[in-house]
């Protein structure tokens, strides 16, 4: 039942292994040290942008279509679509990270029709970190994620697992990483057909990083 | 350990440190790991596997592959599983196939003896007539097939998929697939290399100590190739368009089948060589098996084939079997050298080989008859290319055609057997060659130079090719048959007299005699049989082979299960955030389309009387919604909705119904404006895709000057209908920043604001259940705090949840239509009872010229609300209205109005059945008529709407 003194409790559409709240977010506390994890990262901030694909805002932004990179604030900007970019940034900083992408916004020259909206609660967002995610992702997705046809710092939107899901390929310390995210009401479906399609590598889930029981 | 077993060889699979059991008809017998199945049983000495498919013949090893067709068993509850290929496990429980009441003494061999009344066509003459009758025939005739059963209870096997991008995928693991893959490897390719069998090197695994040598070096290079990724126990399917090529892997642990769908860049067939049978009378008979049968038997398995032999060779193949069955310790009784002209006559035996009748008509007593009269070139994939293979004299078999390799054929090419002949060193140097040419095709290096095979032009090559050098063919003897009839088809029991009879008839095409025969329709599809088939048909017409042509070799090139095909099932579900108390709470699921909901939790009637009396909440987090945002957003809602949106105010709500430009109705619901550029729009719940792709739609083509954006938000939202006459109470609880109070926060009006402590909530008063109701959308991962929050204060109000079903049942008391439930694909906006909302004198929308029209005809089916005579009768829906024996309308929805204590409808009813007041007639699907008035207004509680609006 909802604690009127804690504030209200942001959750994941995914279900967590071990719950612990995190700055108002239950986060999965569980921690694996397996070759091959499944994180739940939706409680990240996210922002969706969309602006002209060429103009003042995609040159503020600095990302072009169907690549990612992290901004001078640490966050990851994604070119999501043309003219679309989704910005992955820290816990419980949705509402400052739209102000702020708001704010470049209004910065740049009249004329564009921007938007700029927090899309937090909107998408679920999955880590897959080791180095057989691109076996397992061979398994849900038809995408060639070799190395060189899907280098580090490649976004795309594309089935996996039948759903339509962002992919963007972050490596960890040279570790194969990729963060899929998709309708938050897929969440939980799109966590169980990885962990399916990765029991065969040993895939565990992980919990929320920095968290822990 | 048994008679037949030997004791170690040099190229044995088998693993003597790991001995186990396995049954075989109830029986326990002994093996090694690393045998089959059937290796395992000859090594016991057992002879008889199978009995054959139309005549109950007894039947045994022939090939000793995976295309055996007498060595199809049943394991535990798989049936049709290829004996001679499928490693034996301790503890299985193998049965033979369709034989009653044991292997030994099967019933239905009668069939043998009605053997002569059983000819080609058989079956399309018997039971054709009277055609009613053949389910009849169908149910009695399949208890006389040969597959084997499953079982209702089996286990769900785990069937899985991958993707697989190689730019060289090589079919066949022998020693020209492996030199291909080696050499393509080095060239800088990612290689697939697909072998079928358990471990890579073909023929070289029985071979020489030379051979195998030679397999040893070749395993070593496949394995420091760094790129390959070998794939054993798998088999290429299929070649489709744009090298889509298909790939059945088996034998993963946990995985009963996975299918790769590989999309490679060159494909390079290395498919071998499948010895071909020899056709003679007897040649069934367990004992008869082809020398590469034998071969596999003695130097894989360590397993002696029999006690005394007779070889009839044609080639070094059947000189090999001699050679190691006389090593195994077979007493060779003689070689018959077809090359000298010598030939067999029959073989002779009723349950197994007892001995052979030569041509000269002398009889040699043997247990053991080897066969090595030919190959057959698997041309399977290279015809799914598009090659047309030709028929080779000198080789006595297939050869692929001049195209292959070269213009639309470019990323096809062939190595080994299957293109030409010549020494182990000839072969793997026309495979690395082709190799390192397929991976300079694939890697972007040009094409187009046609590679060197039997047919190639090898040496004259485009720049910058590989010099492939040309392979020739050898010569071997043309022998199909023998001097006697005998099997052609081993799979379907077809002999070469049924082929006679089939030409007799008239089917002298291959195409149509493989059709009234079915010879190359069994599992082996044509790789045993088609060559023996063809040259039969050939020489019965009195046409050469070239004359006669191949049937066609579709997909697959070897029997798939139908798990493989369908693989995991995926099925994307959505769940709302408010899921994991609806579960704890007993809540009914209802599947509507990819969301699971909450039908109800119990007492939908309930559930209903709690919203009429006092406060309910239902989650309708599905209602898809859609962010809108620009200067021309009110030019979008024009377009999009039939009604008017120009004069929406900041803060205001309006109901909007689209239609496509046919008219019909496609989509309702809400659309609020939040700021001056700002609106949200809801939807349907199964509408939300198709609204925003059509809306898209239109501003990316027709409109793309518009300044609007579109995003849809449905999932960041959780949404909840708050309903009933405690609403307003109760939200006062959770509510702050907003003014409840009627005359602030009016009917069809929108606010933002925090409920339950939680910011950025969006409210809006609407009223689909007819209720005084706020419809709250709460940042989706608030959802379930907000919903327990809501329920937890309302508590001493009375507050519930309710779900579909009641919402359903109220929102039909209240008279409000369901998009594509009281109306259908036909329904255009007049007809669901949307004129007051169908602007016609606006600029333009979507579907007004129909809508135009429709107005002008007027004779229009009508939406109406319909309430039977009798109140305790619930028409069901799609019930027709009739007018005697005219339809005149259907029943769209109907419940039990908890509310009214008697039944109630929406009806689609012809025009002129649509005055209040009417009375109509519904026919009830047990054939009962009623009555049925038609009411004043579609509304059957609270026509004046004073509920929801107070």
């Amino acid at each position: 039942m909802a604690d009127p003194v804690a504030g209200p409790v942001a959750r994941s559409a995914i279900r967590p292994a071990g719950p612990v709240t995190v700055s108002g977010w239950e986060v999965d506390g569980v921690r694996s040290t397996a070759g091959l994890t499944l994180a739940d990262l939706s409680a990240l901030a996210k922002t969706l942008v969309r602006a002209p694909a060429n103009g003042a805002m995609a040159g503020a932004l600095g990302v072009p279509f169907a690549r990612a990179s992290r901004d001078a604030s640490g966050a990851l900007v994604t070119g999501s679509g043309p003219g679309e970019w989704i910005i992955i940034g820290p816990l419980g900083e949705g509402l400052a990270q739209r102000a702020r992408l708001g704010a470049v916004a209004a910065g740049v020259a009249a004329g564009e029709l921007i938007t700029v909206l927090d899309l937090t609660h909107g998408r679920a967002l999955i880590r897959l970190t080791g180095a057989a995610a691109l076996a397992l992702l061979a398994k849900v997705c038809a995408i060639d994620l070799a190395d060189h046809r899907t280098p580090n710092g490649t976004a795309l939107r594309t089935s996996v697992a039948k759903l339509t899901t962002d992919l963007v390929r972050d490596d960890q310390e040279a570790v194969p990483s990729y963060l899929l995210h998709c309708e938050r009401s897929y969440g939980q479906y799109l966590f169980e057909a990885l962990l399916d399609a990765g029991a065969e590598f040993g895939a565990e889930v992980d919990g929320f990083p920095g968290s822990s029981h | 350990m048994t008679a037949s077993r030997l004791g170690p060889q040099p190229g044995e699979v088998i693993d003597r440190n790991a001995p186990l059991t396995f049954r075989w008809n109830g029986r326990a017998f002994p093996a090694y790991q690393g045998d089959t199945i059937i290796s395992a049983l000859a090594a016991a000495g057992e002879r008889v596997f199978s009995r054959s498919f139309k005549y109950h013949r007894p039947r045994g090893l022939l090939t000793g592959s995976y295309l055996d067709p007498g060595c199809t068993v049943q394991v535990g509850d798989e049936p049709n599983v290829r004996g001679a290929h499928r490693l034996v496990a301790g503890g299985m429980d193998v049965r033979s196939q369709n034989t009653w009441p044991s292997l030994r003494f099967d019933v239905k061999a009668a069939n043998q003896l009605a053997g002569a009344f059983l000819p080609a066509g058989f079956y399309y003459k018997t039971f054709i007539r009277p055609q009613r009758l053949w389910p009849a025939y169908s149910s009695v005739l399949r208890r006389f097939s040969s597959g084997g059963v499953t079982s209702a209870d089996a286990p769900h096997g785990y069937y899985d998929k991958r993707y697989a991008h190689p730019d060289v995928l090589v079919a066949g693991g022998g020693p020209a697939g492996m030199a291909a893959a080696v050499a393509a490897a080095r060239a800088g390719a990612r290689v697939l290399l697909v072998e079928e069998e358990h471990q890579l090197g073909g023929h070289l695994r029985w071979g020489s100590d030379a051979e195998r040598a030679a397999l040893r070096s070749l395993v070593a290079e496949v394995a420091a190739g760094g790129s390959i990724e070998v794939l054993t126990d798998s088999v290429v399917l299929g070649r489709y368009d744009g090298n889509w090529v298909a790939v059945v892997q088996r034998g993963l642990p946990g995985v009963a089948e996975r299918l790769v769908k590989a999309r490679a860049g060159v494909l390079v067939v290395a498919a071998g060589l499948i010895e071909r049978p020899y056709v003679f009378a007897g040649n069934d008979l367990p004992g008869v098996m082809l020398s590469t049968a034998a071969r596999r038997l003695v130097n894989l398995y360590a397993v002696r084939p029999g006690a005394r032999a007779v070889v009839l060779s044609a080639n070094s193949a059947g000189d090999a079997a001699a050679a190691d069955l006389a090593r195994a310790g077979v007493d060779v009784a003689h070689v018959v050298d077809a090359r000298r002209g010598e030939d067999v006559l029959r073989a002779l035996g009723r349950g197994g080989l007892r001995g052979v009748e030569l041509s000269g008509g002398r009889r040699v007593d043997c247990d053991l008859l080897v066969t090595a009269t030919g190959w057959t070139a698997p041309m399977t994939l290279l015809t799914m290319a598009g090659d047309r293979p030709v028929y080779s004299p000198r080789a006595a078999r297939f050869v692929p055609g001049a195209g292959l390799g070269s213009g639309p054929l470019a990323d096809v090419l062939a190595v080994g057997g299957i293109a030409g002949d010549g020494s182990l060193d000839e072969l793997v140097a026309h495979a690395s060659a082709t190799g390192a040419e397929a991976a300079r095709r694939a890697l972007g290096g040009g094409s187009a130079a046609p590679v060197g095979g039997a047919h190639g032009a090898g040496g004259a090559h485009g720049a910058g090719a590989v010099a492939v050098p040309a392979l020739g063919v050898a010569e071997h003897p043309e022998l199909f048959h023998g001097g006697t009839h005998g099997f052609v088809d081993f799979c379907e029991d077809v002999s070469s007299k049924d082929l006679r009879t089939a030409v007799q008839e008239g089917y002298d095409s291959a195409e149509l005699a493989k059709r009234y025969t079915t010879a190359t329709m069994g599992p082996t599809q044509g790789k045993l049989e088609a060559v023996n088939v063809i040259a039969i048909l050939a020489e019965l017409t009195g046409r050469t082979i070239a004359e006669t042509g191949t049937t066609t070799w579709r997909p697959p090139y070897a029997p798939v299960t139908l798990g493989a095909l369908a693989g995991r099932v995926f099925e994307p579900v959505r769940y709302s955030p408010m899921q994991p108390w609806h579960e704890a709470h007993g809540a009914r699921p209802l599947v509507a389309g990819a969301w699971i909901r909450p039908d109800h939790y119990g007492d939908p009637e309930g559930e209903a009387r709690r919203v009429r009396s006092a406060v309910g909440v239902i989650d309708v987090t599905p209602i898809g919604k859609l962010d809108l945002r620009g200067p021309d957003v009110p030019k979008l809602l024009n377009l999009l909705y039939v009604n008017k949106w120009s004069q929406l105010g900041v803060g205001r709500v309006r109901y909007g119904v689209m239609c496509a430009e046919d008219g019909v109705v496609l989509d309702d619901g809400v659309t609020g404006r939040l700021g001056e550029q700002h609106y949200l729009m809801s939807t349907t719940s199964s509408g939300a895709e198709t609204v925003a792709q059509w809306a898209e739609n239109w501003l990316q083509t027709t409109y793309p000057d518009w300044q609007v954006h579109l995003t849809p938000v449905t999932t960041s939202y959780a949404s909840m209908n708050v309903a009933g006459p405690r609403s307003r109470d109760l939200l006062r609880r959770v509510v702050s920043g907003v003014d409840l109070d009627p005359e602030a926060f009016g009917y069809m009006q929108v606010r933002m604001g925090q409920v339950a402590g939680v910011d950025e909530c969006v409210l809006w008063r609407i009223g689909f259940t007819g209720e005084l109701s706020y419809e709250l959308h709460v940042p989706a991962s608030y959802g379930l705090h907000v919903w327990e929050t809501l329920l937890e204060a309302g508590a001493d109000l009375g507050a519930g949840p309710f779900g579909v079903e009641a919402q359903r049942i109220l929102r039909l008391e209240k008279g409000h239509l369901i998009v594509g439930q009281d109306t259908d694909g036909l329904t255009r906006g007049f007809s669901a009872g949307l004129g007051w909302a169908i602007k016609l004198d606006k600029p333009d929308f979507a579907g007004q010229p129909e809508l135009a029209w429709q107005a002008a005809a007027g004779d229009y089916p009508r939406l109406v609300a319909l309430q039977p005579a009798d109140g305790s009768v619930v028409p069901p829906e799609a019930s027709q209205v009739v007018e005697g024996s005219e339809i005149a309308g259907r029943v769209t929805s109907s419940r039990m109005s908890p509310a009214l204590g008697r039944s109630i409808c929406l009806g689609q009813v012809a025009a002129h059945l649509a005055e209040p007041g009417t009375a109509v007639e519904i026919l009830l699907p047990d054939g009962r008529r009623v009555a049925a008035r038609v009411m004043e207004q579609l509304a059957h509680y609270d026509p004046e709407g004073e509920r929801q609006r107070g």
